[in-house]
């Protein structure tokens, strides 16, 4: 324990490991590596969010505002209970006799959907067939699918009511006094998927920097240059790491800064920043320890890959994950309780950091 | 022939090498548990958002139900006790028997949503367990999709509300693609119609077995979600390949192997393809493999040699123009990122909007989807990708030589070797350029459109005009400034006249030919229009006077960025000006 802490102490306040540290810092500027990180933050970020948001406004009842309250053309064939529902709601309907006629004004492009009446009705024990018919491969299909959909789960609540009661279901009913409705999409995107991901790109990328830091050495044979010299190699590792390390709080102090001038509230910043510095310490040690062993840069980043692929997906296998800490933190639901997570984080950082220490570097 | 076969065994042999036995195990051993971990995740259901809401309860039979979902916290307490608590802050809701009180919060409105899916899925589940569909889900829905002809409408664009101008317009783009557009009954598509509902199955206590459900409230546009989600898979075999490509000429450059190859009689693009052949190869191979294994079209492979082409040839240049292995990292990271992007996003939209068909992966989808791909869609979504990676190849092939492979060069001086290779070796070098480069112009302006798709259409067009025109204006004069900056002509007022025409005149030519190939279906868009189609004198002329101006300010201020921008405020202008009635009326 003595040795760690006096490791640490030498880590901050020695000569040596600041003189690796301010190498590499130094080549990171200098190439404008950095800003390329940025860069990639960024696109990653904005992919994200346009899929995200893209989708979510294509299940979306409320997406429909952006239409300006335009009414989907729906062409309908037959009578039946579903007419009254269809009616209150906001499609436009035409009536035809047959089917051959609505698809025809439908294939003229007149109307966008053709709905077949079921011929059944909900006082009988059959099972209710709706035929709808939609333009392959064309946005109108989904403007009227999200139009049809609240009529047909009106009728569907309403068949429910007749044919329950026979089995004597009974449903969940809770009452809301609230007039603005909002979908949870947005909120659980930005909680749960876009700040994890800003947050921990900056992890992933630091420990593809060890790396390349460490093969290059080896590769150009300048790590025996260094070795003969009066710095050790221990002094190397705390520089290098020290400088891949510290550079991941910067960057998601920035990038929580940018959330939050976009309007997001972000909950616990300097808990996050703690948190994910030790995880940057755990993922830097696994691609320095990664490098140190193959010292080929290919096998190194391939190997890092995968583990950070598996270390990836267990996250999301556990509720008390990393990501999962920083998505309660960030939207407020946890607070200064999860500094045991974060305690827990620093003591597995620990025999990592021992044993890469006592590595002997031929 | 012979000295590119001979390499291709070299490198072959040499990856094999540098891999031991023990690391061989070891990756598959990591990779054995992904896929362990990946079928449990699919098992269990995504940790994400868990406990992310709080809920007090008055009703202790409410803790259960609410519990199915992860995403909340259920507290349990007596009436005045849960007010209190509320009260305290921190909460998201409060439940008094059945009565919801909810806050103004951002979470707290949030909450009330993600609670309403979570009853009803909870009280699907029950209804389920009933085993009676009949009385349970009683009414159902059979959807059939009938390709039909899309129709373009003039823009009126005052009374069209903002999504739909675009995607109106941005549809009839690619109307029919080798359809036909009268669908006989015969044609109705067997699209199955119950999709699959695997949500249902969260949480645990619910006794329900995976079940296809095809009610109102799983009535919801076609998103291929689970075929996207399964291509993804490819990318994987893909962007690992393109490391080790790069990463072996990398490591030739920094220790100095590729010398003697190189003062060899082998020529340098013998070199390249030789090098290159073996990762195509084993990309293809592992595409092969992973699609007959997840049961698809062996087709897929085609669809997918593009994109391996495009990501292997920019691992290439990468390799080519970085400094030190970290440059390369955050290169490649960039550009699997971008192209990540340009290749996935537009496959979401697969089944919902034509203009998906611009990434090979739409048609991936297509495949494992079962539905049929025709030559004009493969043409119009992959030779971008294959103009664009012979490109690619080309320029890189340029400066495969010792002077840039082996000095510590800055990135843009190495590009400007390749420009400057490009216009020693070719006649009317800058004319050629221009048309030269089109394939990556039209590739960047495609995914512009993608992007700026969820935009508002007024400002989405606006940034896109001053995009596309930068983009545009930037490779018109790419070959004017290195000639002027390189010293190949003198820098003369005669010379900025004659390059900036010949740049301007051979943008235009390119254009055109490539609008004969390609881009008949974009024309008549507003998006199209843009893009420089449409009337003949005017393009012309447009290119012209831009490039003429850059090429004139790049004379006068020697400023490459402002002579650029100055060419690009000209081009916008104009453009602007020709949509701006149809746009804002």
């Amino acid at each position: 324990m003595l040795h760690i802490i006096f490791t640490l102490y030498g880590v901050l306040f020695l000569g040596k490991t600041m003189v690796i540290a301010k190498k590499e810092m130094g080549s990171l500027l200098q190439e404008k590596t950095l800003v390329l990180a940025i860069i990639v933050q960024l696109l990653i970020a904005s992919f994200s969010s346009l899929l995200v948001i893209g989708l979510a406004s294509f299940f979306d009842p409320s997406a429909l505002d952006k239409y300006g309250g335009q009414r989907a053309n729906v062409g309908i064939v037959g009578e039946g209970e579903l007419k009254r529902f269809i009616e209150k709601s906001q499609v436009r309907p035409y009536y035809y006799h047959d089917i051959d006629s609505a698809l025809y004004d439908f294939n003229r492009n007149k109307i966008d959907a053709v709905l077949v009446m079921p011929p059944q009705d909900s006082g009988s024990s059959e099972i209710i067939q709706i035929i709808i018919y939609l333009p392959r491969s064309d946005i109108k299909g989904t403007f009227v699918t999200l139009q049809l959909k609240k009529p047909l789960e009106e009728y569907e609540a309403f068949v429910r009511d007749v044919r329950n009661p026979r089995i004597g279901f009974e449903p969940v009913r809770l009452y809301v006094e609230s007039s603005h409705r909002k979908t949870s999409t947005y909120f659980e995107f930005i909680y749960g998927i876009l700040i994890p991901l800003l947050v921990f790109t900056p992890v992933f990328i630091s420990g593809g920097l060890i790396i390349d830091m460490f093969t290059e050495e080896f590769e150009r044979k300048t790590m025996e240059l260094l070795l003969v010299s009066p710095v050790s190699f221990s002094e190397i590792l705390d520089g290098k790491m020290l400088t891949a390390v510290v550079i991941v709080p910067v960057q998601v102090f920035l990038w929580l800064a940018l959330v939050r001038l976009n309007g997001v509230a972000v909950y616990n910043t300097w808990i996050i920043l703690l948190l994910i510095s030790i995880i940057a310490v755990i993922v830097v040690l696994i691609g320095a320890l990664v490098a140190v062993k193959y010292k080929d840069r290919t096998i190194s980043q391939y190997m890092y890959s995968l583990i950070l692929i598996l270390l990836f997906l267990v996250g999301y296998l556990f509720a008390d994950s990393p990501f999962n800490i920083v998505t309660r933190l960030s939207s407020g639901a946890a607070g200064i309780e999860t500094l045991v997570y974060s305690s827990a984080f620093a003591i597995v950082a620990l025999p990592l950091y021992v044993y890469i220490r006592r590595l002997q570097i031929s | 022939m012979m000295g590119i076969l001979t390499i291709s065994k070299w490198e072959f042999r040499r990856t094999r090498l540098s891999f031991s036995k023990k690391t061989l195990f070891l990756s598959a051993f990591l990779l054995i548990l992904i896929g362990a971990v990946s079928f449990s995740v699919s098992q269990t259901g995504l940790h994400m958002n868990d406990k992310i809401y709080k809920v007090v309860v008055t009703d202790p039979a409410l803790v259960p139900i609410i519990q199915t979902d992860d995403k909340f916290e259920v507290y349990f307490a007596q009436e005045d006790e849960a007010r209190r608590l509320f009260e305290q802050g921190g909460l998201d809701l409060l439940i008094i028997k059945t009565k919801i009180i909810h806050t103004s919060s951002e979470s707290s409105i949030s909450a009330l949503d993600a609670l309403d899916k979570a009853i009803l899925r909870y009280d699907e589940a029950r209804l389920l367990s009933y085993n009676d569909l009949n009385n349970t889900f009683p009414v159902w829905i059979t959807v059939k999709n009938i390709a039909r002809q899309q129709v373009f409408q003039s823009p009126s664009v005052q009374k069209l509300p903002e999504i739909e101008a675009v995607s109106e317009k941005t549809a009839a783009s690619t109307p029919v693609i080798g359809k036909t557009i009268t669908p006989e009954p015969g044609e109705i598509a067997q699209i199955p119609s119950i999709r699959e509902v695997t949500e249902i199955k969260k949480g645990s206590r619910s006794p329900i077995k995976e079940q296809a459900l095809a009610t109102p409230s799983h009535f919801d546009p076609p998103i291929p979600f689970k075929s996207v989600v399964l291509s993804f898979i490819f990318i994987f075999p893909i962007y690992f390949i393109a490391q080790f490509f790069s990463s072996s000429i990398m490591e030739e450059r920094v220790k100095r192997k590729g010398e003697l190859l190189l003062v060899s009689p082998v020529k340098p693009y013998q070199i390249v393809i030789g090098k290159f052949l073996p990762y195509l190869l084993i990309t293809l191979a592992l595409v092969a493999v992973i699609a007959v294994n997840i049961g698809g079209s062996i087709w897929i492979v085609l669809m997918l040699l593009p994109v391996a082409l495009i990501f292997l040839s920019t691992a290439f240049m990468g390799a080519i123009i970085a400094r030190s292995f970290k440059e390369l990292t955050f290169v490649l990271i960039f550009l699997s990122v971008f192209l990540s992007g340009y290749i996935f996003l537009p496959a979401m939209f697969a089944n919902i909007h034509a203009i998906s068909i611009i990434s090979p992966i739409t048609l991936v989808v297509k495949l494992l989807e079962n539905e049929p791909v025709s030559i004009s869609e493969y043409l119009f979504s992959t030779t971008p990708f294959y103009l664009v990676s012979i490109l690619i190849f080309m320029f890189g092939i340029f400066i495969y030589r010792e002077e840039d492979l082996f000095t510590q060069k800055p990135v843009g001086s190495k590009l400007l070797d390749s420009v400057q290779e490009f216009i020693n070796r070719v006649p009317m070098p800058v004319f050629f350029l221009s048309i030269t480069l089109l394939p990556l112009v039209f590739s960047l302006q495609l995914m512009l459109i993608v992007l700026l798709f969820n935009v508002p259409i007024r400002i989405g067009i606006v940034v896109f005009i001053l995009i596309a025109a930068f983009i545009e204006e930037v490779v018109k004069s790419a070959g004017i400034y290195t000639v002027f900056s390189r010293k190949i002509y003198p820098v003369t007022t005669g010379n900025a006249l004659k390059f900036g025409i010949l740049s301007g005149a051979g943008f235009f030519a390119g254009e055109k030919v490539l609008l004969l190939l390609v881009i008949a279906s974009i024309a008549g868009s507003v998006f199209g229009s843009v893009m420089g189609i449409g009337l003949l004198i005017y393009p012309l002329l447009l290119h012209v006077t831009s490039t003429t101006a850059a090429s004139l300010s790049l004379k006068g201020t020697g400023n490459y960025l402002f002579s650029v921008i100055f060419a690009t405020v000209i081009h916008a202008a104009y453009n602007l000006y020709l949509v701006w009635g149809v746009v804002f009326g």
